[in-house]
């Protein structure tokens, strides 16, 4: 939210359409009725403007949160229509289920196996393909490549690799002697499994993100680093660091909100299972409302998920962002 | 120029990889996003008739034919037939469809949804039809009209039926020392041939996947109940008896069999399974009846694939298999012409005829007892011998309320439900009684949660 507030200052600093306060006052009467007029006929214009995203908003946004909030309050009929309003039954026995806590823990695992691994794998790739070399343009096609394969291909091309008896991974493992992983049918192995291929799909994304923040750190930085006799580590942390943050900071919010909303993977390559172990929050929403038809756990969770989504952002932001360097 | 060469040879490259990765992801999970529809060439004036099906694979291409054999014979009704994805996903497209003009007539639902249709009130009994018909009930199988007769009332028509057998590799028995035209037929035998296979150390014994469906049969196949009040027959089911002794002992088996390494887990997909039997790295899996041609087609020149009854404990009480597959259903919002068109449909497609070609064309059984009399499954069964093992189990096995099938209202959750607690044991997470415990309850209060919304 800091950073909307500094793009509006910006805007407003430099007065696009708006007169600034000292025209407004030093004009006469007459001319303050017609400037009135003129403001409501500008927001009448602005409402105009802004009512297609509003139509769209309450119909896509506002209007379904409602409707999830009451729903979360009712339980439904196997055919999805309400049966009954329970009040907060639901939450109750949400909250009185391991199940919750469970997929909560599982999807906490997930957003600390993935986000920083995917953050720091992405900008390592940045940095080392930053040098303007002979043949860095292949690297940089293949490391953003994964950005043009949807979750649902992605996952098949792992669900491959990962197959228990003709899968490649475990071919390559036996060729140094080392006997198959049951990768996605271990419940200790399978989250990490997932975990990996959300990793690689990741990496397309952040790849472009900070590669393109490094491209706008300006080259003389650089230079002078070098004759202040700066080595690329230092160059790297010192300076490097500080002016990508702004960038790693967008990187770091996105991703964990995309690890939160990870579905696609889980529900072909394991379908929450083996034993929950890869049950995050968001497919059992899906299961409980989606296949089962009880429309309000499911509600109920989807509440939960929003509310924690909320607070994680807003605590990202209070805490984070004071370490987030704007130039 | 240099670079553009070898971008698009790159680009190349990996799109020969993409189209590479076309292998067969899984019978269970046909990719096809948009619904296919058959019978095109609309006749004037025909009554329509619209078929929601979940039949995927090579099998959408024989119920494709079945529907076009239908509309050729006649010209009063034209049949669409419409694949909507995996059974799962065409019980959700219902659902959703339900309360609205937009569904079909006529609708092909697995046997574990029936409690389900039964509740919803929106479909109109088969028993409606037959009567004013004066429609024999007497030619179909009575081991398969049985699931879904309900009250003295056959509900919907039984049309894919299959059950599950035993698949073991010919070669593999030879090989160990063991009697290769005799499978095992009790948990013990089954352990020891495993064992005897596993440690010679070409394969392993046996591989069976993570699928509820097997405990269903398994319960069966000892004389047991899976849930109470007569199955959920005699009235609505109230509890899960998942937990009893039938369970416990099979848990008891299947985890003794991980532990000594006469079987492996594969996880839950009956595919990974099928694959790993194809490539001779397991001796002996389950599977249904209607994976019989693909295992006997994909495995020639290799090996030999024999067939066995489901095993059981060496002291079970009679028992024998359910049926599993899918059956007909009528949606009960339609005008009266368009049901008494799907009507005849429904019969077209029970005929002998009709019957025999679906059963040779897919491996699904017949489901009535003419399409034995037919010239066509006669050589098909020289051809496949080990399709008889099917047909014998299923006339062996005796009617009562466990071989007739267990029917509740949340059946496809509870069967994730006990593939969880499969799981729990397999992988040492709980013992075998208390795996059973805790899913019996889940089962339990999901079944009464159930009960208090329908009445």
């Amino acid at each position: 939210m800091g950073c909307y507030n500094k793009i509006a200052s910006a805007v407003i600093g430099r007065g696009i359409g708006l007169p600034s306060i000292e025209s407004v006052l030093n004009v006469k009467k007459t001319k303050s009725r017609m400037y009135k007029r003129n403001i409501l006929k500008e927001h009448a214009l602005a409402y105009v403007f802004l009512a297609p995203s509003m139509i769209l908003f309450i119909m896509f946004l506002f209007y379904p949160m409602l409707k999830s909030v009451y729903l979360s309050m009712t339980i439904t009929d196997p055919r999805g229509q309400v049966a009954e309003f329970v009040w907060f039954e639901n939450f109750a026995a949400l909250f009185k289920s391991h199940q919750l806590y469970s997929n909560l823990s599982v999807t906490l695992m997930f957003i600390l196996y993935t986000v920083p691994t995917s953050l720091i794998w992405s900008l390592f790739l940045a940095a080392i393909t930053h040098n303007k070399l002979r043949g860095m343009k292949i690297f940089q096609f293949i490391f953003s490549l994964p950005i043009v394969i949807s979750v649902g291909t992605g996952s098949i091309i792992w669900f491959l690799l990962f197959h228990p008896t003709a899968g490649m991974l475990n071919y390559f493992l036996s060729l140094v002697h080392i006997g198959p992983i049951p990768w996605l049918t271990d419940p200790a192995w399978a989250l990490m499994s997932i975990s990996l291929m959300t990793i690689w799909m990741n990496m397309g994304f952040l790849y472009i993100v900070l590669s393109s923040g490094l491209q706008g750190i300006p080259e003389e930085l650089y230079e002078s680093a070098k004759i202040d006799g700066s080595g690329p580590v230092r160059t790297f942390m010192r300076i490097v660091l500080p002016l990508l943050s702004p960038t790693i900071f967008f990187a770091l919010i996105v991703s964990v909100i995309g690890a939160f909303q990870a579905f696609g993977q889980i529900h072909i390559l394991t379908r929450g299972g083996p034993i929950n172990s890869t049950n995050v929050i968001v497919y059992s929403i899906y299961q409980d409302a989606f296949v089962n038809f009880r429309f309000g756990i499911g509600s109920a969770q989807a509440l939960i998920l929003f509310v924690i989504i909320l607070l994680l952002t807003v605590l990202q932001f209070k805490v984070l962002e004071k370490k987030v360097h704007y130039q | 120029m240099g670079k553009k060469k070898l971008a698009s040879l790159l680009l190349a490259s990996v799109m020969l990889l993409l189209s590479a990765c076309s292998v067969n992801m899984g019978g269970d999970e046909p990719k096809a996003s948009e619904p296919k529809t058959s019978g095109t060439e609309v006749k004037a004036g025909a009554q329509k008739v619209v078929f929601w099906h979940a039949m995927g694979g090579a099998t959408t291409k024989v119920v494709d034919q079945l529907v076009d054999n239908f509309n050729k014979s006649q010209d009063k009704i034209q049949v669409e037939a419409v694949y909507q994805g995996t059974y799962d996903d065409l019980l959700s497209k219902l659902k959703a469809s339900m309360g609205t003009n937009e569904g079909p007539t006529v609708v092909q639902m697995y046997e574990i949804g029936s409690r389900f249709m039964i509740d919803s009130k929106l479909i109109a009994p088969m028993q409606n039809f037959i009567d004013q018909d004066g429609w024999d009930v007497g030619q179909l199988e009575p081991n398969i009209s049985g699931y879904y007769t309900f009250d003295n009332k056959l509900y919907s028509m039984p049309f894919n039926t299959s059950n599950p057998i035993l698949y073991y590799n010919k070669d593999l028995f030879k090989d160990a020392g063991l009697d290769p035209e005799s499978p095992p037929k009790t948990f013990e035998e089954l352990k020891a041939a495993a064992d005897t296979i596993s440690k010679k150390g070409k394969a392993v014994g046996a591989n069976f996947a993570i699928y509820g469906w097997f405990m269903e049969q398994l319960f069966a196949n000892q004389g047991a109940e899976y849930v109470n009040n007569g199955n959920g027959r005699d009235s609505l089911a109230t509890e899960s008896l998942l937990n009893s002794e039938a369970g416990v002992k099979v848990m008891t088996w299947w985890k003794d069999l991980i532990d000594s390494k006469a079987a492996n887990n594969l996880g839950r997909k009956t595919d990974d399974s099928k694959k790993a039997f194809s490539a001779g790295q397991v001796a002996m899996i389950l599977d249904s009846t209607a994976a019989l041609k693909g295992l006997v087609d994909g495995t020639a020149g290799k090996f030999e694939v024999g067939t066995g009854f489901l095993p059981k404990p060496a002291d079970a009480k009679e028992g024998g298999v359910i049926v599993g597959g899918a059956s007909l259903w009528m949606m009960n919002n339609r005008p009266d012409e368009e049901q008494k068109a799907a009507w005849e449909f429904i019969k077209f497609v029970t005929s002998p005829e009709q019957q025999a070609f679906w059963h040779i064309n897919t491996g699904y059984f017949p489901i009535t007892l003419k399409a034995y009399d037919q010239d066509s499954v006669k050589e098909n069964l020289k051809k496949f011998p080990q399709f008889q093992t099917a047909v014998d189990q299923l006339h062996n096995t005796k009617l009562n309320k466990a071989t007739q099938g267990a029917v509740m209202g949340v059946f496809p959750e509870a069967r994730q439900i006990v593939e969880g607690a499969i799981e729990e044991v397999l992988n040492n997470k709980k013992a075998p009684q208390a795996a059973l415990d805790d899913a019996a309850k889940e089962i339990t209060s999901k079944i009464q949660e159930y009960n208090r919304t329908v009445k």
